[in-house]
């Protein structure tokens, strides 16, 4: 089937973009400065709604973003640093978790749900006239789907 | 006098909606058109007494009637008059009440327009919509009474919600989500009725189709205008957080979306009809839960009316909903036909329904996220978030799979694709994925979800010009119209199909703008003395000085503002503002925002002394603007697509007759009976 | 076919989620006053055990605090010291410290003064939950029949104590 086969190609390239964009971007993050910056984003801010330190400027927020900017500059890695506020504050100041049934649970939702449609798709043999009886491009395939077109016109 | 007459128009209300609901009932048994036709004017009277008792409300409000507790608590006698009306929808009563007044409008709308038209299915309609109503009348007659006195009668009042007088986008973003949320009852109630008459037909599915494009429209520019509300207002430089009532709007949206487009397969093929009731079920129901989670308590949220004894109410409610739907659509499901795929996997309705899979699994993920903590405390006592770091990684993934379907779809035809046409139609998307992929990386994006965004929005906006100009040409050779003529005649007789690729080039637009400014926006905290300055980028922010007065519409209102200078791309004064509200306990930013057509410049101030120095919050924004540029797309491609079509000769009558053109092609491509 | 019943047994499925929703809302309503105040049976920061049922019969002002909380806590700190000073007697003050670690809390307390009533550890804010705590600092008043008397969102000032204390202390000056 080369439709199968194009598409399989087309999915490929753009899982192997997003692979090869992922290898790159984890070469890029260094500074100090950003990396403080993406732990505030991490955490929550203790005394507002659902916003992330990073996003919010409390005496709370600032003391932490303060804290976290000391632990970086201390040279501590991120885990030390998360570890750290977990410890004052519990595992609620992390808003992602490492927690793996908050993680799994979407996952394999999407993946149950991918697996069934294929699987209720590919299930039943039919006829497939359009896809094995389309006579190879005699007419010009822009002709045919026009009269697909005008077809649907119809039904607007 | 006035709120206790309100108060009764409340309490008619109440008994109007539920002889309505009799009539209806009794009259669908029957067929007694006698019967259904008191029970639809008793709901245009369910309309009059909820828009008298809004009415009273906003004369309260007006009249700044203290002895009304609503108005004591959510008004000041120096409260403006645009915000005392707004101050209708401000709080948990009144937005019962103006949701009421919603919810009955569009059942009498809908109740008037098909008066004449599916006789079999108007009883039960008007019976759902009915119920709903008469719902939402007994909350304000009981725990949510509107028109609660007090005594003794204060001579002032606090005040509206200090966020919520702050910007008049406040006098927007509410009404529109409203009208999305309760017009979305309106499938509901012709899925129910379709189902209790067994007309399961594409009938229902033709006016479900519109009826729900029309509160999704909405319910989509109410989700915007509230990003862009957050965002002009909060001042935290975003404008989406993944509360959990952004969340609440998102979910029925989700489904609406979802229903949307596996309509399309259903209609032509006449199968998926479990399908598409579920998603219209779920979508209600999940409205409800959308109120439910505003206005219970249960999560924290900066949205959350006070917590309140209508939780309870609204958990009933969607346990009937809910139980009472799915029960029905059991009930029914022999006559439902069996689940027969609808045909090839590599064709345009085999992208749909993949969609349908994609915008479950999201709307998973966010209901998860959203009642997740909650769970995890009722069970392991242990308290957890899950925020936008969580939400994004989770939901990235599936947003560009959607984003690549947005393209894939359009340019598979109906039934299943030959390699040519393959071939044919993904060439030239193809190259614009790869082009603007090269682009981005040499412009020096590195991170993978702009960049896939980018690949992927190119590759959406090609098949979408490529559909408008096949069919342009197409239209020229065989008619010899001029191109914008035949783009424009197009697009008019086939109005769904191409207002929806205005609608995916709209979301393909957001799609860049969100992945841009997420991912480049710039920032700095700066603490200034009177003359000092601080750069961000090629922008010099300078301070002048601090002025602190009375808000010259509410001296109640003390604002104190940094007069600043900008100077860069854009310049010019800017003057973010701190404002003391006697009603909230914290100060309440107001930024200064800068909008150019590639960055917005936005400036919160966060603090001031006396000695006039100041502490901002300078962020630069790439692309926001066009978040809401491509809000406005999607919403003119909707409307596009939902206007009526002019009645054409040819056209069939789209309501109680199939439509006899989309027999033929499946009957050949899917084997239909 | 089974399939005609089992299909069914969805119905119950569904009914879970939106019972738990029920009992949420039931449970989240947070007691006002005039409801029986929850119990609780809590470790204070000096290692003691502290519960409802020692209380019993005697009024108490529960005060959620954080040692992160500045200023609000700090502001508020002196008007509890106030408190115990002058109806530590008649009121038992306690506090419980909201979402903070002991050793920052008990900085707090040597930084502004330790009044001597009890603090208690809310290992996964239980009791906070219990009572609805929105933030940090928030004061609750039990009577002597264990019901809520008042309820302060938010720091209590020197101006308003006694008018808050009023239900459950007799109050002159």
């Amino acid at each position: 089937m080369r439709p199968r086969l194009l598409l399989a190609s087309v999915l490929a390239l753009v899982v192997a973009t997003g692979a090869a964009a992922v290898l790159l971007a984890g070469a890029g993050t260094g500074s100090d400065a950003a990396r403080a910056e993406r732990l505030a984003a991490e955490l929550r801010c203790p005394d507002c709604a659902a916003l992330s330190v990073a996003d919010s400027h409390t005496r709370a927020a600032d003391a932490i973003r303060g804290e976290i900017e000391r632990l970086v500059a201390e040279g501590r890695s991120d885990e030390e640093v998360r570890r750290h506020f977990v410890d004052r504050y519990g595992q609620w100041i992390l808003l992602a978790p490492g927690d793996p049934l908050a993680w799994w649970a979407p996952v394999l939702a999407a993946a149950v749900g991918i697996a069934a449609f294929s699987v209720w798709m590919t299930r039943s043999p039919r006829a497939r006239p359009a896809a094995s009886g389309a006579p190879a491009a005699t007419p010009p395939v822009a002709d045919v789907s026009r009269v697909r077109e005008e077809l649907e016109a119809l039904d607007g | 006098m006035i709120p206790t007459l309100g108060h009764a128009a409340v309490v008619a209300g109440l008994a109007a909606t539920l002889f309505a609901s009799a009539a209806f009932f009794l009259g669908g048994r029957r067929r007694d058109a006698a019967l259904i036709l008191l029970g639809r004017r008793a709901m245009y009277a369910a309309l009059a007494l909820a828009f008298l008792a809004c009415g009273a409300m906003v004369w309260s409000l007006l009249t700044h009637d203290f002895s009304v507790r609503y108005v004591a608590r959510n008004n000041a006698t120096t409260t403006p008059p645009f915000y005392s009306v707004i101050s209708l929808w401000a709080a948990l009563e009144g937005s019962i009440l103006f949701w009421t007044l919603l919810a009955t409008g569009w059942a009498a709308v809908v109740l008037h327009r098909f008066r004449d038209r599916v006789p079999s299915l108007m009883p039960w309609v008007g019976l759902t919509l009915a119920l709903g109503a008469a719902f939402f009348f007994a909350v304000m007659a009981w725990p949510g009474d509107p028109f609660v006195r007090t005594e003794p009668v204060g001579v002032e009042g606090r005040g509206p919600n200090a966020l919520l007088q702050n910007h008049p986008f406040m006098g927007l973003h509410p009404p529109l989500l409203y009208l999305g949320y309760t017009g979305l009852a309106v499938p509901f109630a012709f899925g129910m009725a379709a189902l209790v008459s067994r007309r399961t037909d594409e009938a229902w599915l033709g006016i479900v189709r519109r009826w729900t494009l029309v509160p999704w429209i909405f319910l989509t520019a109410g989700i915007v205008a509230g990003a862009w509300w957050s965002y002009e207002v909060l001042g935290w430089g975003g404008y989406w957080a993944w509360d959990p009532v952004e969340n609440a709007a998102l979910l029925p949206w989700l489904t609406a979306t979802a229903f949307i487009h596996s309509s399309m397969v259903a209609e032509r093929r006449g199968t998926l009809r479990v399908w598409t009731h579920a998603l219209v079920i779920a979508t209600f129901v999940l409205t409800l839960v959308g109120t439910f989670l505003t206005r219970s308590g249960v999560v924290e949220s900066v949205h959350s009316f006070t917590a309140s004894a209508i939780g309870p109410w609204f958990a009933v409610a969607i346990g009937v909903a809910l139980i009472g739907s799915a029960a029905l659509l059991l009930w029914r499901l022999p006559d439902l036909g069996d689940a027969r795929p609808p045909g090839e996997p590599v064709s345009r309705e085999g992208a749909f329904l993949f969609n349908n899979v994609l915008f479950l699994s999201v709307t998973f993920a966010v209901l998860f996220g959203t009642f997740y903590p909650m769970l995890r405390e009722a069970f392991s006592g242990e308290r957890v978030s899950l925020g936008a770091p969580w939400f994004n990684q989770v939901n990235a993934p599936v947003f560009a799979a959607l984003l690549f379907l947005m393209g894939v779809g359009p340019a598979l035809p109906w039934g299943g694709a030959s390699w040519a046409t393959v071939r044919d139609r993904f060439t030239l998307p193809l190259g614009a994925f790869a082009l603007a992929l090269a682009m981005a990386v040499l412009l020096g994006i590195r991170e993978p979800w702009p960049l896939a965004t980018f690949g992927l929005a190119a590759f959406v906006l090609t098949v979408t010009g490529e559909e408008f100009v096949r069919g342009a040409r197409a239209r020229r050779r065989t008619r010899g119209e001029a191109a914008p003529i035949a783009t424009w005649r197009l697009a008019s007789h086939n109005r769904r199909r191409y207002g929806g690729y205005v609608v995916h080039a709209g979301i393909a637009l957001m799609a860049v703008a969100v992945a841009v400014s997420g991912s480049f926006a710039s920032d700095v905290t700066a603490t200034l003395r009177p003359g000092e300055s601080v750069r961000l980028g090629s922008y010099t922010v300078t301070h002048e000085r601090a002025v602190t007065e009375p808000l010259a519409s509410d001296p109640r209102v003390i604002e104190t503002r940094a007069e600043l200078m900008l100077s860069g791309p854009q310049s010019g004064a800017l003057a973010p503002a701190l404002r003391d509200y006697p009603s909230s306990e914290s100060l309440i930013a107001t930024p200064a925002v800068r909008t150019a057509a590639g960055e917005d410049l936005y400036v919160t101030l966060l603090a001031f002394d006396p000695s006039g120095a100041v502490t901002l919050h300078v962020f630069v924004n790439p692309l926001v603007v066009w978040i809401w540029i491509g809000g406005g797309v999607v919403a003119l491609g909707a409307v596009f697509a939902a206007w009526p079509a002019r009645r054409r000769a040819t056209a069939p009558t789209p309501v109680e007759a199939p439509t006899p053109a989309a027999r033929p092609v499946s009957a050949v491509e899917g084997g239909e009976p | 076919m089974s399939g005609r019943w089992l299909r069914w047994l969805l119905l119950p499925a569904l009914g879970i989620p939106v019972a738990w929703l029920l009992v949420a809302s039931l449970g989240g309503s947070v007691p006002r006053v005039g409801d029986p105040a929850p119990e609780f049976s809590l470790v204070t920061l000096d290692g003691r055990t502290v519960s409802s049922a020692d209380l019993a019969g005697r009024p108490y002002l529960l005060n959620f605090w954080a040692s992160w909380c500045v200023p609000a806590c700090v502001e508020e700190h002196p008007v509890l010291l106030e408190a115990h000073e002058r109806f530590g007697d008649q009121v038992a003050v306690i506090g419980v410290l909201y979402r903070d670690s002991p050793e920052a809390a008990r900085r707090f307390l040597q930084t502004y003064g330790d009044g001597g009533w009890p603090h208690l550890s809310d290992p996964g804010e239980r009791l906070a939950g219990a009572w609805g705590v929105i933030g940090a600092p928030e004061t609750f008043l039990v009577d002597a029949e264990g019901r809520v008397a008042a309820r302060r969102v938010g720091p209590l000032t020197a101006g308003e104590l006694d008018t808050f204390l009023q239900p459950v202390a007799t109050v002159d000056r």
